[in-house]
């Protein structure tokens, strides 16, 4: 078979959505709708049906040249390796089962054909980043991811505040991409070359001081699109899109850009100690961060959005700590209860009345199918990391991983990890309380929620739940696949003795069932937030909107004001005017000249021509 | 070597490509009586001038110094002065963007209705002169065809304009007059010093690029064209006539205005300051640099406190203009490719912009963004596409503008990485105006009655440039290829 045709696992989704977006309002509502589920579920088959040709070092393609200038050579060219297949799989497969639940929970927009459109053009952009085989064509897929973002997250345009939220989310992951960038243009200039495996192969040849601002330049670029500290404002106002793209962008394509950039480019970052310290200190201050804020969030979506951002923070801790494989286990477990747990809050959200705010939730489960609150449960355990689910291992994995990491400073990351497990259970926790536990708080009429709504969750809390199998280590009898199976690609081995693997364990899982205790104790019957100073604060994200609008937003602003005011009307035109101002003025003396009355010109006369006379005769004299 | 050979070739297209706008433009002035006729005739015109372009693209070969067709006679014997109408791939590459957009000026320009005929015997005579600047190599013709350029164009800001018309008409002739004057007298001054020191007078640019100067003499001269050149880009801080011309102009002129007049700034600067004075221009690189930047920043941040989409568009084009000048201030091949597709992409992506708001404006008679609201729910198509073409300003890769812009920064970053670096940052600020200006058009509650979408006229002048929009984008090396060679070519003749 050619391999060209892994060209197909992207632009399947290409075509459906530019199909959709160009006739999708003129065609039947369920052919669009066909036709975007077609589009991911098809190159999620690709990928299956492709899959050999990840194995031994991956395969590249090459489709045609895309910029030809001199040394600079960039062509359109995928590479479908190991680290590719098993997020290119989740990626389609999650989005499969997110484009069917869409279905369901859009199916009175009348907006259909921008919606799928848009969807599917998400999922190539994602795609894009994945299989990308040099950066600039990751680069167009990064700045896809975005753009979709702002579309979608504003995708109910008429209301001020979404539109706001997607423009906010562009730029701030845009001022990020300025650094990845520059890092771009930089490995360029010191490689010759933007394709990511001979990057990886020059890697050695770099200074070390190049590598650490390479590094970090890197990773504010992926914090940008990871939603990581300190670009992380725009991923919990980004709820407020249709649920459907929640999930999508947390679960499947957007945040995990940045982790899988990072992955990408392991062989070149991991060559500085200092870069890898930083990721971590990004990962775990974000990991923190966002927990806190989580824990006093009042409305449903939100405390989602601050759990992605904290989980993120992890996989860039196992980046930091070396550990590929433990960052890409973490996304692959976090990517299939996320967007179950997104999905479900859908459904919560519409069997509460379009109700948001989890204080007028509370008995919800009774209000429709009792398998919602099972599924709500068990993707929340996942998050919790309650032993022997999907997330218990990957995250353990990571604090693994940490803990073992010969640098003393990493003690330290792995006490904000630990910690930031226990908040992570009391929160999850809190948040299944707060919307099934007690009675109804709220008052408005629950919506019926559709089976196409319903059933699609069921196969993404399997996946979390069981996700475990994919790399189950070794004492609980599993082969540690995922490890194997990342060969070269996966950082380092970790080789722990069992007492301290069994002694972390236990201290993780004791730390998570004590969240859940703290959880029960407060939150089973409450009525009303409990609103101090404390929890206004991390309601508010720890202030950081206003902080980020003093500090950039307005000098921006004042600027534009200065410069266009200013220097432009006051400064240059104020010159210019005064120019022409000066040289009108001369014109009206001179015209006084020209009065009209004949005795002035032949005074004027006499008097020059005597002045002439004299000038004469002094000459003459002389 | 001194030629002095007249040379034609088989047929003379060049001069037939020149003049055939020309002619256009007397046939509809004399027969001013039809309007419809007038339409049709300058459409006909434009898509016929597009046409010989288009086979001089696909037919000629360059040869090897990169020219592909010269015609070369003499003109006035006396002064030594010749007709020399010659093309190579920048100068193709122009002569394209040109006539493609003077068709869709043409198609714009439809509703006219006051003086039908002389508005489209302007456009033709703009054509004409626009066309004369990119193909004459001698400066004589050159700076004919330059002034013939910018009669029409005055014209048209002053009597189909806006209320401010004749302020804003005579700001943009006085400004670009001053300079052009300048530029004269340094025609005439490196004429008589290249004729006294060889005996030979002439005013080809390829005999003058061999007159001997010194670093005095040449910051001179070079200063006279810079003149011109400068504020028809415009430089900061030549630029303020740009955002009142192009607010008072009517649709078609700010079309021109910002598409192709502006354009011409940088090619005389490509085309004949930089070859004429290569000791001046590696001296002032690094100015350039410098101005190219503070013109990115300046005209990116005063673009994001218009209200006016016109003065938006401008400022917008100012900001990338100054990525233009940053990618030749740095001299490398690939920045220089870079700089010549953006102006390309640019003329398209803002042309079009220029083109909808226009659109826009006839819809809803305000192009002020505190008063327009909510277009896409009445307008989806016009509104998608407009969303296209403001993306594409913005850079995003796939699209027209991000081609040219990552080959300038590239190519720049392996002369001067700070200028790259902080070139890219400039793209932030578009992304802040850009995105500021689709919220306040498209997105929100609509606040008018009724919008209709797009009309078959309308269709038919956007689906060709969205066309290229994202041409450029995807495979713009039909574009860069022409431009090899005399790219090469021009960069060698620096010591």
């Amino acid at each position: 078979m050619n391999e060209t045709l892994l060209f197909l696992i992207p632009l399947l989704p290409l075509v459906c959505a530019l199909l959709n977006m160009v006739f999708g309002m003129r065609l039947p509502r369920l052919f669009t709708e066909t036709l975007a589920v077609t589009g991911v579920a098809g190159s999620c088959a690709l990928t299956l049906l492709f899959w050999d040709y990840a194995t031994e070092g991956g395969t590249k393609a090459v489709l045609f040249n895309w910029l030809d200038s001199g040394t600079f050579q960039i062509a359109f060219a995928l590479n479908f390796d190991r680290l590719a297949a098993p997020m290119t799989l989740m990626v389609t497969g999650v989005a499969t089962f997110i484009h069917l639940y869409a279905v369901g929970y859009m199916h009175k927009d009348a907006d259909y054909g921008r919606f799928f459109g848009l969807l599917n053009l998400f999922v190539f952009a994602m795609l894009t980043i994945i299989l990308a085989d040099n950066l600039l064509v990751l680069f167009l897929g990064w700045e896809g991811v975005g753009l979709c973002s702002y579309a979608l997250i504003g995708f109910w345009y008429q209301k001020d505040q979404n539109t706001r939220a997607g423009t906010k989310a562009f730029l701030v992951t845009r001022s990020g991409d300025v650094f990845l960038g520059i890092a771009l243009l930089w490995l360029f200039a010191l490689t010759g070359t933007l394709t990511i495996s001979e990057i990886n192969a020059l890697a050695q040849t770099i200074s070390p001081g190049v590598v650490i601002a390479l590094t970090l330049l890197l990773l504010v670029g992926a914090c940008g699109k990871s939603a990581q500290l300190p670009l992380m404002t725009w991923l919990a106002d980004a709820m407020a899109g249709p649920t459907p793209v929640s999930a999508l962008i947390h679960a499947a394509t957007m945040v995990t850009a940045g982790v899988y950039l990072l992955c990408r480019l392991f062989p070149l970052i991991s060559l500085s100690a200092v870069g890898m310290t930083a990721i971590t200190a990004v990962g775990a201050l974000t990991a923190l961060y966002a927990a806190t804020c989580a824990l006093a969030q009042q409305e449903i979506k939100r405390v989602l959005a601050y759990s992605t951002m904290s989980q993120i923070g992890y996989m860039f801790m196992a980046i930091g700590a070396g550990t590929v494989t433990g960052a890409m286990f973490h996304l692959l477990t976090h990517a299939f209860f996320k967007a179950a747990l997104f999905m479900a809050a859908g459904a919560v959200i519409h069997l509460a009345g379009d109700e948001n705010d989890l204080f007028k939730m509370g008995g919800i489960g009774r209000r429709g199918p009792q398998e919602l609150f099972w599924v709500f449960l068990a993707s929340a355990a996942c998050l919790a990391g309650i032993p022997l689910t999907g997330g218990f291992f990957s995250k353990d994995g990571i604090l693994l991983a940490v803990f073992s990491h010969p640098d003393p400073l990493y003690e330290f990351f792995w006490l904000i990890g630990m910690l930031t497990a226990l908040l992570t259970s009391f929160y999850t926790f809190r948040l299944v309380y707060l919307i099934f536990a007690g009675r109804s708080r709220g008052r408005n009429q629950p919506h019926a929620v559709s089976r196409l709504m319903r059933w699609p969750i069921w196969p993404l809390t399997i996946l979390g739940l069981a996700a475990g199998l994919i790399n189950l280590p070794a004492f609980f009898g599993g082969q540690e696949w995922l490890h194997h199976w990342y060969g070269k690609l996966a950082g380092q081995t970790l080789t722990p003795d069992h007492h301290t693997e069994w002694l972390l364990m236990i201290i993780t899982s004791s730390l998570v069932l004590i969240g859940w205790a703290v959880a029960h104790f407060y939150y089973r019957n409450v009525e009303k937030p409990r609103l101090n100073w404390l929890a206004i604060f991390l309601l508010q994200g720890w202030r950081t909107d206003r902080l980020i609008e003093q500090l950039l937003i307005r000098p921006f602003e004042a600027m534009a004001r200065f410069c266009a005011l200013g220097c432009d009307r006051v400064l240059l035109d104020g010159t210019l005017d005064g120019s022409a101002g000066l040289a009108k003025s001369w014109g009206v003396l001179a015209r006084r000249l020209v009065t009209g009355r004949l005795s002035t010109y032949l005074s004027a006369f006499a008097w020059g021509f005597l002045i002439f006379i004299g000038w004469f005769l002094l000459r003459l004299l002389k | 070597m001194i030629n002095t050979v007249d040379t034609l070739p088989a047929f003379p297209w060049l001069s037939l490509m020149v003049f055939l706008p020309l002619s256009g433009a007397l046939l509809c002035l004399l027969h001013t009586r039809s309007e419809r006729d007038c339409r049709w005739l300058g459409l006909t015109v434009a898509v016929a001038t597009f046409g010989i372009a288009i086979w001089l693209f696909l037919s000629q070969q360059p040869n090897a110094s990169g020219w592909f067709c010269v015609e070369d006679i003499e003109w006035i014997g006396r002064f030594s002065i010749r007709y020399n109408l010659a093309m190579d791939g920048i100068a193709l590459v122009m002569v394209l963007l040109t006539t493609f957009l003077q068709i869709v000026s043409m198609l714009l320009a439809w509703p006219v209705r006051r003086h039908v005929g002389l508005f489209f015997a302007l456009l033709l005579i703009l054509e004409s002169g626009l066309l004369g600047i990119f193909l004459a190599q001698d400066l004589i013709l050159f700076y004919l065809f330059w002034e013939v350029a910018l009669i029409p164009m005055f014209f048209l800001i002053g009597i189909w304009g806006h209320n401010r018309r004749h302020e804003a008409a005579l700001k943009f002739f006085l400004y670009t007059l001053a300079g052009s004057l300048f530029m004269l007298l340094a025609i005439i001054g490196l004429y008589v010093i290249h004729g006294d020191q060889t005996g030979h007078y002439s005013f080809l640019i390829s005999d003058l690029a061999r007159t001997e100067l010194t670093l005095r003499q040449e910051y001179l001269l070079f200063g006279g064209f810079l003149a011109a050149f400068a504020i028809k880009s415009p430089l900061v801080p030549f630029h303020t006539w740009l955002p009142d011309a192009l607010s008072e102009a009517p649709a078609v002129g700010s079309l021109d205005l910002t598409g192709l007049l502006i354009k011409t700034g940088v090619y005389g600067l490509i085309r004949i300051a930089f070859p004429l004075f290569p000791n001046a221009t590696s001296e002032c690189l690094p100015i350039f640099g410098t101005f190219a930047l503070v013109a990115l920043f300046h005209a990116g941040w005063c673009a994001y406190h218009q209200d006016d989409i016109k003065r938006l568009l401008a400022y917008s084009s100012i900001s990338h203009l100054g990525l233009v000048v940053l990618g030749l201030a740095a001299w490398t091949f690939t920045a220089w490719q870079g700089s010549l597709l953006l102006m390309v992409s640019h003329g398209i992506t803002t042309g079009a912009l220029l083109a909808m708001v226009a659109m826009i404006r006839q819809r809803i008679a305000t192009r002020n963004l505190q008063k327009l609201s909510g277009l896409w729910a009445q307008a989806p198509c016009l509104s998608a596409l407009f969303l296209l073409f403001a993306l594409a300003s913005l850079g995003l890769p796939g699209l027209a503008n991000f081609s040219g812009e990552i080959l300038v920064l590239i190519g720049t970053f392996q002369t001067r990485p700070i200028w790259a670096i902080m070139g890219i940052a400039g793209v932030v600020f578009a992304a802040a105006y850009m995105l500021r200006l689709i919220q306040r058009v498209l997105w929100g509650e609509p606040t008018q009655a009724e919008v209709a979408d797009l009309s078959p006229r309308e269709w038919l002048i956007l689906i060709p440039l969205a066309i290229l929009t994202v041409w450029l984008g995807i495979y713009p090396a039909t574009f860069l290829k022409p431009l090899e060679t005399p790219v090469l070519l021009a960069l060698g003749g620096l010591p």
